[in-house]
């Protein structure tokens, strides 16, 4: 862990006085520490706040973080401190959810941001429209047997290419991030909406599958 | 050999934790010793305890072995296959039913139970007698160590009210468990110690009653989960219903409707076909034979490999439809998995084994026992959770969607499946009408968009809102998925701060008021059990010495003093009348006070006994 730079404000461990690397426990004196639910997963990571998330980096810091709160390491201590592992434990995989994929990550962003939620703006880019009308059909004629598998497999093609195409967009709209309250975040709103449709496509194409 | 290894164990520092195998068809123990998970056997045994319970007329149920050879002799009080039905309510074991040779009904919160001599059981105290067994048996081969502390597996795919059945059933047996963890998971731990190197690893578990896939990926000691699918009610069990309906199919020209229901051809065709499937793992043909000594059924069909192969296809198929689930939701494809692990009995079939190794494009690893892996994986966590060495940490994941019920009759998912447990979501809630003071909300698992098509885990109604209008007030609740998989729910009034009271009804489980109890009868039963016992043996040594004082009342009325004749002749009347009680303590007087009368004569017999045998020798031969 490098010293703490003097003109920079370091959150330090109330036990011991160590700089954290993460509000959840102390990686100097092993102490758990409490956090306030809403703390920011870029905190909680120790990840810049920024669009960009490298995974190995985000894999690594999610790991060693689990090491020092997951409850299996307290499952005989004392009731309260077995309950903050399984909250700070909690928490730290929420975030780590969060960051991990695309999509959350920038609903995250974009409500960080101050940006419109899915009830403010409603609408997706145009050209989805009829993308939308096509999936629900091919999903539709093989519900009732009238398309093979193979259609279903291009459609989940499709759909991952898709959405694949939709996490470069967010990226081209948040790096580097917008201001908050800027027109970029709109776009984002309409990219979410337009990926909320894919998910659930595919979460539809793989439920006729099985 | 047993107390050199207690040696070994003693001089630890370590506490010990059990892991144990809770499984369809038997069920096992292991801990660690010197670094290394190995399985609790006695001496010369197997340590594999079959998941029976055998309910005979008087005394205690036995448990294991012994349980299973009463199977053919009294098939309607031997249960098997209990874990199928843990969290479950009466509808979803009506597909079994017609091949169950007992009774199964339901307790007033939905809870499936079997009737057995006019007792009923739920399967959480089932399963308790079982842990209590294979716990048991563990402690004895550890030189009668009391390890209390346990980790239990249960299937990836077990859902919340499986688990807390699972809870409720280590409750009941009197064990301190530290963790829940899943099958498939623990079967990697145990390949992982053995192989430890980093890759993505994919756990094919096909036991006795359920199905699991779970991807994993290992890194520096962390093994994560990505996803998990799976079937709760596909297993062993279900290739073995295949043989037993081709007979049921075969034999109905020959037996009619009632014979074919009869318990003991149904306990009976189950095993031949138990006996069948194995062997056709080993041979290309093998002989299914039903013997029904009670009815008379003798029947002999030759099985081939094909046929069997041809009626399991469409299972085995259904369990790699799971495989492309579980690899969707982990956004791989199978060229992605680095290694194959096969775990659990069934997968030692050789369709299985080829069709397993095609779809992953490898060849499975099969160097552990599947048997044994799960229980193995579950010493190696017991031993992480006592603290035995931080080298290692599981992050497992939930494998169904949890949500709310809507207005609409529509599920909101709170906690998509695939979330890494523990984890929480808060959701916020609000009345509808002025001063309502308590909201009810209907908690859901399952992968479906209505409700009525998910799975129901409890209705919980939070109560104590302070009144106030309409929408205003802010109830906050918590939903925790904790490490074990298993849900907690909290909530909170947030404009007063009011912590809401909530009132959980599990949907297909056990209240804490029942599974307390239940804690209290089976240590009355305990007492009961025990007694009944006591009172049998008290009546056989009556038995013994009022026939031996009977045999020499003569010498008694001639050569006793007339106080100890009176006191005995006192005793021996109320003996006789000894057959017709029931208390144990007064039996128990009786008994006493019979010894005593009859100890002058005792005395004077041996005296008698002494004289004779010294009659016809010397002093000096004595």
């Amino acid at each position: 862990m490098s010293p703490c730079p003097q003109d920079a404000h370091c959150p330090q461990c109330p036990h011991c006085n160590g700089a954290l690397e993460t509000p959840l426990a102390c990686s100097t004196c092993g102490a758990l520490l409490s956090v306030a639910p809403e703390t920011p997963p870029h905190l909680i990571l120790d990840m810049e706040l920024a669009w960009a998330c490298a995974d190995d980096d985000l894999q690594r810091n999610h790991r060693r973080f689990s090491r020092m709160v997951h409850p299996d390491f307290y499952a005989t201590a004392a009731p309260a401190e077995r309950e903050l592992a399984e909250h700070n434990s909690a928490l730290l995989n929420s975030a780590y959810d969060i960051l991990a994929d695309d999509l959350t990550r920038a609903e995250w962003l974009l409500e960080h941001l101050g940006g419109p939620t899915d009830k403010e703006e409603r609408q997706m880019p145009q050209e989805f429209l009829m993308e939308v009308m096509d999936w629900n059909e091919t999903l539709a004629a093989h519900a009732c047997g009238q398309s093979s598998d193979e259609d279903l497999d291009s459609l989940r093609r499709d759909l991952h290419a898709r959405r694949a195409a939709v996490a470069a967009d967010l990226g081209r709209h948040l790096d580097p991030l917008p201001e908050p309250g800027a027109p970029a975040l709109l776009e984002v709103r309409r990219l979410l909406n337009a990926a909320r449709y894919i998910e659930r496509s595919l979460e539809h194409a793989a439920a006729d599958q099985a | 050999m047993a107390y050199l290894e207690l040696n070994v164990l003693n001089n630890s520092q370590t506490p010990m934790a059990m892991g144990i195998d809770l499984g369809t068809t038997f069920s096992l123990a292991a801990v660690m010793r010197d670094g290394r998970p190995v399985i609790l056997h006695p001496e010369g045994g197997s340590g594999s305890v079959p998941s029976v319970i055998h309910f005979p007329e008087h005394g205690p149920p036995a448990v294991g072995r012994a349980a299973r050879d009463q199977a053919l002799a009294d098939p309607t009080h031997t249960v098997f296959s209990v874990k199928r039905y843990m969290g479950r309510g009466l509808a979803d074991c009506e597909a079994d039913r017609e091949r169950l040779p007992y009774r199964v009904t339901e307790t007033e919160h939905g809870v499936a139970q079997v009737d057995i001599r006019g007792k009923s059981y739920t399967p959480q105290e089932l399963s308790a007698l079982i842990l209590m067994r294979v716990h048991d048996l563990g402690c004895r081969a550890l030189g009668g160590d009391d390890v209390r502390r346990a980790v239990i597996t249960v299937p990836a795919y077990f859902d919340d009210a499986q688990r807390q059945a699972t809870r409720d059933a280590a409750r009941l047996a009197g064990l301190e468990l530290l963790r829940i963890i899943n099958e498939p998971t623990a079967a990697s731990l145990a390949y992982g110690l053995d192989q430890r190197e980093d890759g993505i690893v994919a756990v094919y578990d096909l036991g006795g009653g359920t199905f699991d896939i779970s991807i994993l990926s290992i890194e520096d000691g962390v093994f994560r989960v990505l996803a998990t699918a799976g079937d709760t009610r596909l297993g062993g069990d279900d290739f073995d219903a295949l043989l037993v309906d081709l007979a049921r199919r075969e034999l109905a020209a020959e037996l009619d409707e009632q014979a074919l229901r009869d318990p003991a051809f149904l306990q009976g065709a189950r095993l031949a076909a138990e006996r069948c499937k194995r062997e056709l793992s080993i041979h290309p043909q093998a002989e299914l034979h039903i013997s029904i000594p009670s009815s008379g059924v003798q029947w002999r069909r030759t099985v081939s490999r094909a046929e069997f192969d041809a009626w399991s296809a469409p299972l085995i198929e259904r369990t790699l439809h799971c495989c492309a689930k579980a690899l969707a939701d982990a956004k791989l494809d199978a060229k992605a998995i680095d290694e194959v692990v096969l775990v659990g009995g069934s997968t030692r079939s050789p369709l299985v084994r080829s069709e397993v190794a095609k779809y992953f494009g490898r060849l499975p690893h099969t160097e552990l026992n599947p048997d044994e892996v799960v229980a193995l994986g579950a010493a190696i966590q017991g031993h992480i959770l006592v603290g035995g060495t931080r080298d290692i940490l599981l992050l497992d994941v939930t494998p169904l969607s949890l949500g709310v019920e809507t207005m609409g009759g529509a599920i909101s998912v709170l906690v998509p499946r695939n979330s890494t447990v523990p984890c929480s979501v808060t959701e916020g809630f609000t009345t509808y009408a002025d001063n309502q003071t308590g909201i009810e909300f209907h908690v859901l698992q399952g992968e479906r968009e209505l409700a009525q098509d998910c799975r129901s885990l409890a209705r919980f109604t939070l109560k104590g809102i302070p009144p106030m209008p309409a929408g205003m007030a802010r109830v906050a609740v918590r939903f925790h998925l904790d490490a074990d998989g298993v849900l907690t729910v909290k909530a909170r009034e947030e404009s007063t701060g009011a912590t809401a009271e909530i009132e959980v009804q599990p949907t297909h489980g056990l209240t804490d008021a029942e599974v307390e109890t239940m804690l209290r009868d089976s240590y009355a039963h305990a007492q009961e059990d025990f007694d009944k016992r006591r009172l049998a043996d008290l009546r056989t040594e009556l038995g013994v010495m009022l026939q031996a004082t009977e045999k020499n009342l003569a010498v008694a009325r001639a050569e006793l003093d007339p106080e100890s004749w009176a006191e005995l002749e006192t005793a021996l009347e109320a003996a006789r009348g000894a057959a017709e009680s029931s208390d144990v303590l007064a039996t128990q007087a009786l008994r006493d006070g019979l010894e005593r009368a009859s100890t002058p004569l005792a005395a004077l017999l041996m005296d008698s006994v002494a004289k004779s045998a010294l009659r016809d020798r010397t002093l000096d031969e004595v």
